[in-house]
């Protein structure tokens, strides 16, 4: 037996409007909160972090004083040691060849290496400092100097 | 060698002076008083080599500070050594030798230098600044006063005049040209 014919209808009260808009979530937070805590992280994190540039600041200054304040004394001393080693490599220079009539010390086919009127003091090249020590000394210096 | 025997070099008797025996730790630790203590010293040394850029022109300068610094640190010894052994040994517990961990020993050192020596520490950045030196000390002269060499002869008027140079061997060079 066939079932009670029965027609769909809408459901009691009728269909629901259509819902076309969008749908936004609520803000957490208003305008004038959002500011609120930017300022609240943002003072504090700023005032500390000039406090810490000032105060290391501070810190290298007194170190940068130390080394400023120690260098003439190093400079004095260390000034001596090398007119010492120029004056030694001279004297070992004048008693190595002291059997060789034709060699000048400090010359070259009878010539001053350096065209000096002045008097200006030249620093002695590298090799030439090291000359009477052993092979890898000036190397070992140039090392040590790259490193610092 | 650089140096001929006419050249003057300073003998081992004008370079041999009594110098510290101290390592790093100690002087870093005294840099300021000394640099304050010595102020006058290490300012004219500094003033003669940078004037002069010459080390054998300012040996009687270095000499000078060497001597002070000595004395300063002999006043130490004499009169704070226990305050100064305490501070630097401080600094030199920590690697980079740096002063600021030091404060409170900083301060015991501090002020037996100033109940002893009469000194007070340099404000911070005193060494830092640029500072106005007086001194007795006559001023070098300038290198542009030196006499001249004569002026080159310029080139002939005439190219055709002009005659081959010879080649003589500073021109030619050694065997292997440039590389020699």
């Amino acid at each position: 037996m066939a079932a009670k014919f029965r027609q769909e209808m809408p459901p009691p009260g009728g269909y629901g409007g259509v819902e076309w808009s969008q749908k936004l979530a609520k803000a957490k937070l208003s305008g004038y909160r959002t500011f609120g805590l930017m300022a609240a992280i943002g003072i504090p994190a700023w005032t500390y972090f000039g406090y810490q540039t000032t105060k290391y600041r501070d810190v290298r200054r007194e170190m940068t004083d130390a080394r400023i304040a120690m260098e003439p004394l190093y400079a004095a001393e260390q000034h001596r040691m090398y007119l010492k080693q120029l004056r030694k490599n001279r004297d070992d220079e004048n008693e190595l060849m002291k059997d060789r009539p034709d060699w000048e010390t400090g010359k070259w086919e009878g010539k001053a290496l350096y065209h000096n009127k002045a008097g200006r003091f030249i620093p002695a090249p590298l090799e030439e400092y090291y000359a009477h020590s052993d092979a890898l000394s000036a190397q070992r210096r140039y090392l040590d100097h790259m490193k610092h | 060698m650089a140096f001929t025997n006419a050249e003057w070099l300073p003998t081992y008797e004008e370079l041999t002076v009594p110098e510290i025996n101290m390592t790093s730790a100690p002087l870093r630790a005294g840099a300021h008083h000394f640099g304050k203590y010595c102020d006058e010293q290490c300012k004219e040394f500094m003033l003669c080599n940078s004037e002069q850029r010459d080390p054998r022109k300012c040996l009687n300068e270095g000499k000078e500070v060497t001597r002070c610094g000595i004395e300063f640190f002999n006043k130490v010894k004499d009169s704070c050594l226990e305050e100064f052994n305490q501070y630097w040994k401080c600094v030199d517990s920590n690697h980079e030798m740096n002063l600021s961990y030091c404060r409170s020993t900083q301060a015991v050192f501090d002020k037996c230098i100033f109940e002893k020596l009469g000194q007070e520490r340099p404000e911070l950045g005193y060494f830092s600044k640029t500072r106005v030196h007086k001194t007795v000390r006559p001023k070098p002269k300038p290198y542009s006063d030196l006499p001249m060499p004569a002026e080159t002869p310029g080139p002939p008027k005439n190219i055709d005049d002009m005659e081959t140079p010879a080649i003589t061997k500073e021109r030619r060079g050694g065997f292997l040209g440039i590389w020699n």
